[in-house]
């Protein structure tokens, strides 16, 4: 979703206006996961597939997040540990792990993450903008956040900056 | 400024190839009959329908002063053509028609950087202003010497319809069969026509007003008396390329007709005596689709098809068995061979098959091989094209250099038949220009008095030659002029700060190479040709684009050598297949002299404690992969591992690996974009592979890994 839609599906939350406040149309599917107990969200059309942990061939000289490369039908496609990315202790891969491809601009890009937990819809109601603290490592990649429920938010990934990063 | 009109922008690709390729058979025309030193009447005739051509297709585009240009060309090669004894400054000529071909490349290129948006119109009126002049001097020169050839010279003005017509021509069109409404097509012909018409006359005549004659023009054909303002064939191809006709023949010239028959307008019984064989327009399109814009794409279709045509005919009489193709789509069917190749040892050396006896399963398998190679080598020659076009192109710098620094040089070209990858050949035209220009500039001496007094012939020579050896091209440009002084490359390196290690330490071979260093150029002065500084770095990195390799290899006053290798295809290699802990590399046989196991007695060490293997006497460096690249690994010590010596460019080393697998044909596929921002390349790796069981290997390239 564009910067504008979120913006304004967050002035209608701020708005106080109980017409604008109940307004839930649906601007999308995001797929959700997670990572330890919070749950990450990733708009569904840059999803490609999701695939189980596979064999990942080591590459040298990058940083330590991106894990190596893969083949996914033959195609080489690089893999980012979404834990390690967002600096968060590394866990052994399971059964449960997943690589979700993802494609963006042309760049194609797996992200290791703890589960895959569903698909839903994003409602305007639900959109909430992310609170102000860049401090946290995580958050820059945070586009927005979806409420659901009395207290769960999920957060959902910026792809475009996920993927294209400039950093050294 | 100009926008290109809309609709028109389809056709633009096809009209950018058409163009640019009538414009490169130009430029050949002009070099070979400058090298003659004459102009041939085929080749005026040849030079007169390229600008025909160019200037129909121009005017189609909407590209009007391409357009005015071209048309100002041609009617200075019409008068040539009337009366090729006219020339009396060859030279000059050839410089006019060179400029109009620049100015066109120019603008045609300005236009292709812009597609969708606006253009600069570039002003050539001033180049007209020259072709006028030129034409006009002509046109009297002709007219003084053959007076009666009054026809010359005049082609273009209205004024004098009269002289300038090439009497009236009957023509009888017949339009496609069930097309409907003939008259009406009939009288959209007709004014089509009109405004290149000084006479137009048309039977049956009341075809606008008159639906019966609809019929008659079925039957008898729509006759068309006309004289033309300027060149009656562009009437006779505008004829041919109007909507829904299906033929039309020329009949006996109008003029003897009307002459003996006196008739106001010719009747249709006028006996059809065909002087040109009718021309039956090929493939016509469905009648059903007769939009506006349909009419100029057929049109342009029709005029490529007809430009290929005239290419063939230059080549001898061959039939049209040449298509051009996407190249994306050469690109796709490239990729899908790729990986037909690895999903076949998928197959053929799945591990489910290992301990079987599988003998009919193995001879089939033999015969998949044999079958994907031979489709492999198909594409792979599909892609392949002549570096000739590259090598012409030289021959034009060549010419204008020639001209401009006043230096007598011979330009030789030796196997511009090589075959190379089209990709290779596009990366390859900008370095060749540089080296080109390089050696005519720097290389051979500034007047003919130095080099005789270093008694070289009076004559430089530059040489451009290509060869094919082992899976390599090689490119050589070659020039006999003052070759590379040592002292002062050294001088000059000292003053940029470019140098690494001590200046004792370089050898001659290293010293030349530092002309290949970025913010290098030796020349003090600039000059508009070469000695900017960019240029050779710029050449050696557009060589390693194509995992191409260049050296310099020259002698003080006896010349320079440039030799560019190139592998002949990108994309697939012979491999040989290592591990180093849990991770598999390729390493290119090409690039591998021997493997060996090693004694610990071997090993000798530097002083600083460097690892080195002397081998028959020559001492090599050891370089361990898994320290380089910091894998873990349980084979650390150099007993249990195995030795691959390994050379590069102007290096040999001895890599430390655990162990062989063994060869494979890999399909080099490169890193995916995103890790792009990272050093990998440069660091020893040039791509990667999928291998047979699907998981990826990594191509080591010796050059970066050594340097």
């Amino acid at each position: 979703m564009t910067n504008d839609v979120i913006k304004e599906a967050v002035a209608k939350q701020q708005s106080g206006d109980r017409k604008l406040l109940a307004d839930n149309t649906v601007l999308g599917k995001v797929m959700t996961f997670n990572i330890g107990e919070q749950v990450y969200g990733i708009e569904i059309q840059y999803v490609t597939e999701i695939i189980g942990v596979q064999r990942i061939t080591k590459v040298p000289h990058v940083p330590n997040y991106i894990k190596g490369i893969i083949n996914v039908r033959s195609k080489v496609v690089p893999v980012v540990d979404i834990r390690a990315r967002f600096g968060k202790p590394e866990i052994p891969y399971n059964s449960r792990t997943c690589i979700i491809t993802l494609s963006f601009n042309d760049t194609s890009v797996g992200i290791i993450v703890d589960s895959v937990a569903d698909v839903e819809d994003i409602r305007t109601s639900d959109i909430s903008a992310t609170p102000e603290n860049k401090g946290v490592n995580s958050n820059e990649f945070i586009q927005y956040m979806i409420r659901s429920g009395e207290n769960t938010t999920k957060l959902i990934l910026d792809v475009a900056k996920l993927l294209d990063e400039q950093e050294y | 400024m100009a926008k290109i009109e809309p609709g028109m922008e389809s056709m633009l690709d096809m009209y950018f190839f058409e163009t640019n390729s009538l414009l490169e058979q130009l430029d050949e025309i002009l070099l070979r009959t400058e090298q003659a030193n004459a102009f041939e009447t085929e080749d005026i005739k040849e030079i007169f329908r390229i600008m025909h051509t160019i200037k129909g297709s121009s005017a189609m585009m909407g590209f009007d002063n391409l357009s005015v240009l071209a048309h100002k060309a041609e009617d200075m090669f019409f008068v040539i053509r009337e009366n090729p004894d006219v020339i009396t400054d060859v030279s000059f000529v050839y410089d006019l028609v060179f400029q109009v071909s620049d100015s066109y490349k120019a603008q045609i290129e300005a236009i292709q950087n812009n597609v969708g948006g606006e253009y600069e119109q570039t002003n050539f009126d001033e180049l007209i202003d020259k072709l006028l002049k030129a034409k006009d001097k002509l046109s009297s020169e002709a007219n003084g010497e053959a007076p009666k050839d009054n026809s010359a010279g005049s082609s273009d003005t209205a004024a004098q319809p009269a002289a300038a017509g090439e009497g009236k021509v009957s023509v009888r069109v017949f339009f496609e069969e069930g097309c409907q409404m003939e008259n009406l097509r009939a009288f959209l012909l007709i004014n089509t026509i009109r405004d290149e018409c000084s006479f137009l006359e048309f039977y049956p005549a009341d075809v606008e007003t008159n639906s019966e004659t609809s019929k008659e023009i079925v039957e008898h054909g729509f006759l068309i008396t006309f004289s033309s303002k300027d060149d009656k064939n562009y009437i006779l191809k505008q004829i041919e390329n109007a909507l829904n006709v299906q033929s039309y023949e020329v009949l006996t010239n109008a003029e003897t007709a009307e002459d003996t028959k006196k008739d106001e307008a010719p009747k249709a019984e006028i006996p059809p005596e065909p002087v040109a064989a009718a021309v039956k327009t090929e493939a016509p399109k469905p009648a059903a689709a007769p939009s506006p814009a349909a009419a100029p794409s057929d049109a342009a279709i029709e005029k490529a098809q007809a430009a290929v045509a005239v290419a063939n005919q230059t080549n001898g009489s061959q039939k049209q068995s040449l298509i051009s193709v996407n190249l994306a789509k050469l690109d796709a069917l490239h990729d899908i061979v790729g990986e037909i190749i690895t999903t076949e040892s998928m197959v053929i050396s799945n591990p489910d098959l290992e301990g079987l006896e599988l003998e009919s399963f193995n001879k089939a398998a033999r015969d998949l091989k044999k079958l994907t190679a031979e489709l492999q080598d198909t594409v792979m020659s599909i892609r392949m094209v002549p570096l000739a076009g590259v090598f012409q192109k030289m021959n034009r710098i060549v010419r204008d250099m020639r001209k401009k620094l006043n230096k007598d040089v011979e330009f030789v070209i030796e196997g511009e038949d090589t075959e190379v990858d089209k990709s290779i050949v596009d990366s390859l035209q900008d370095p060749l220009m540089h080296l080109v220009r390089n050696c005519m500039d720097h290389g051979i001496e500034e007047n003919a008095d130095d080099r005789i007094a270093a008694g070289k012939p009076a004559k430089g020579t530059l040489k451009l030659s290509a060869q094919n050896s082992s899976g390599e091209v090689i490119i050589t440009v070659s020039d006999d002029g003052t070759g590379i002084d040592p002292e002062k490359i050294m001088a000059k390196a000292r003053k940029q700060g470019i140098l690494t290690k001590p200046e004792s330490e370089y050898t001659e071979k290293e010293i030349q190479n530092l002309i290949l260093l970025p913010g290098f150029s030796t020349n003090e002065q600039v000059t508009e040709f070469s000695g900017r500084g960019v240029g050779m770095d710029v050449v050696k990195a557009n060589v390693e684009k194509c995992n191409g390799t260049i050296t310099v290899d020259s002698k003080k006053g006896k010349g320079t050598t440039f030799i560019i290798k190139i592998p002949l295809t990108l994309a697939i290699i012979d491999g040989m297949e290592i591990t180093v802990g849990d991770i598999v590399f390729t390493v290119p046989i090409s690039t591998i002299r021997e493997s060996f196991k090693v004694e610990t007695e071997q090993i000798v060490y530097d002083t600083g404690g460097n690892e080195m293997i002397m081998i028959r006497g020559v001492c090599y460096p050891i370089l361990r992969l898994h320290e380089k690249f910091l894998i873990d690994t349980e084979v650390k010590t150099l007993e249990d591992g195995i030795l691959l010596l390994v050379s590069s460019d102007n290096k040999d080393v001895c890599i430390f690996a655990d162990r062989l697998i063994g060869e494979q044909q890999v399909v080099v596929k490169p890193f995916p974009k995103y890790l792009a921002r990272y050093n990998i390349k440069g660091e020893g790796l040039s791509g990667c592979t999928i291998m047979g069981d699907g998981s990826i290997s990594l191509i080591i390239d010796t050059n970066t890994l050594i340097g």
